[in-house]
């Protein structure tokens, strides 16, 4: 992605311009991505996993009642070498032919008085059949070069962490560590 | 040169085969304990897999010299006069085919219960020799930790009754005769 992402007062601006209804948005898969980046001895172990599918509203009025749900495709998810790719998709982790997807689904969202683009989102996600509740740290971006306001395109970024052990993933515990840090980048497409 | 050994003497294919295996079991003793203690990361992970594919190299080579050995029987062990010391170096050899087998098929098998490929110079994939599960991985380099360590006691004890030995058995192995 070769946008220049400019953080925005979306949620600010929405609420002035006075938007009733949550908005819904596709995802546009092309441009999404998830990383994830883990403790692997001195070094990291990162990796990307494609996005299935995500069910994103937004109400810009009322941003508590928006709701951002997201599922992961666990069998195509790659690390940055081949060995740390069939750890991850095996059965020792995240064990991709039982548990193909892993999913996220918000409970509250709660915008930062100090910051409106950027919302503190907490909700369930399930791996490996384990759900747990996540807070994670979310913001809005819309593609640089848009008018302030407009939200026909917008970029949801979320970060956060999981331990591996609560949802038994915890393979290669003594080489790999425990926390998974997690960076969704997801580009979102208005739908008319 | 003969290839073939005869009664008295060892053919080159046998030497060539016990040297070749000899300096890669020494290397791989010691790699293997390096390798063991080390903290992985990123730029050591390969050497695992170059322990695993020399190991398979090794096994493949105890399997040609088990064959060869039918085709061409070596000579009898030339005798020291002392009668434990013939039975320890009989019973050292026959330790060694065992280990031999033992400690390679050991570490295929622990490293395909990992659910990891075992790959050959990342070019050929071995077929995973056991269910991916933790036990059969414990209990596979549990008995590839002990044999190894077995295998470094002959090593010692073969080497000693090579060098001690002053009847021309080291000869008969470096030169044929």
């Amino acid at each position: 992605m070769r946008i220049i992402l400019a953080s925005l007062c979306v949620w600010l601006t929405a609420a002035v311009c006075g938007w009733a209804m949550p908005l819904t948005y596709a995802l546009n898969e092309s441009e999404s991505r998830v990383g994830f980046e883990v403790p692997f001895g001195p070094d990291q172990i990162t990796g990307t996993m494609p996005v299935r599918s995500a069910d994103i509203a937004l109400d810009f009025e009322r941003p508590a009642n928006s709701r951002i749900s997201v599922v992961l495709d666990v069998g195509n998810a790659q690390a940055n070498f081949p060995f740390a790719t069939q750890a991850l998709r095996g059965p020792r982790v995240l064990d991709a032919s039982q548990f193909p997807d892993i999913s996220f689904v918000s409970n509250t969202i709660e915008v930062r008085a100090d910051a409106p683009s950027q919302a503190l989102l907490t909700g369930d996600i399930t791996i490996r059949g384990v759900t747990r509740p996540i807070t994670l740290d979310a913001e809005l971006f819309r593609p640089a070069g848009r008018a302030l306001g407009e939200r026909e395109q917008l970029f949801v970024r979320l970060e956060g962490a999981v331990s591996r052990a609560a949802f038994g993933a915890s393979g290669w515990d003594d080489l790999v560590g425990d926390e998974v840090s997690l960076n969704l980048m997801l580009r979102i497409d208005l739908v008319e | 040169m003969s290839a073939r050994n005869t009664d008295v003497s060892f053919g080159w294919v046998t030497r060539t085969l016990h040297w070749a295996m000899a300096f890669g079991v020494l290397a791989m003793l010691g790699f293997g304990s390096y390798i063991a203690r080390m903290e992985v990361g990123m730029s050591n992970i390969w050497m695992f897999g170059v322990h695993k594919s020399i190991g398979i190299v090794l096994f493949a080579l105890l399997a040609v010299r088990i064959v060869w050995h039918f085709v061409s029987p070596v000579p009898e062990s030339l005798p020291s006069g002392v009668g434990w010391k013939d039975r320890a170096a009989v019973w050292v050899h026959r330790a060694f085919y065992v280990l031999l087998i033992v400690v390679p098929l050991s570490g295929w098998i622990g490293s395909g219960a990992t659910g990891l490929d075992v790959l050959v110079f990342n070019r050929v994939t071995l077929p995973p020799l056991a269910p991916v599960s933790e036990a059969w991985e414990e209990a596979a380099f549990a008995v590839h930790f002990v044999a190894t360590k077995l295998l470094a006691l002959c090593v010692v004890l073969h080497i000693a009754g090579a060098v001690m030995r002053k009847d021309g058995t080291m000869a008969r192995m470096v030169r044929g005769a």
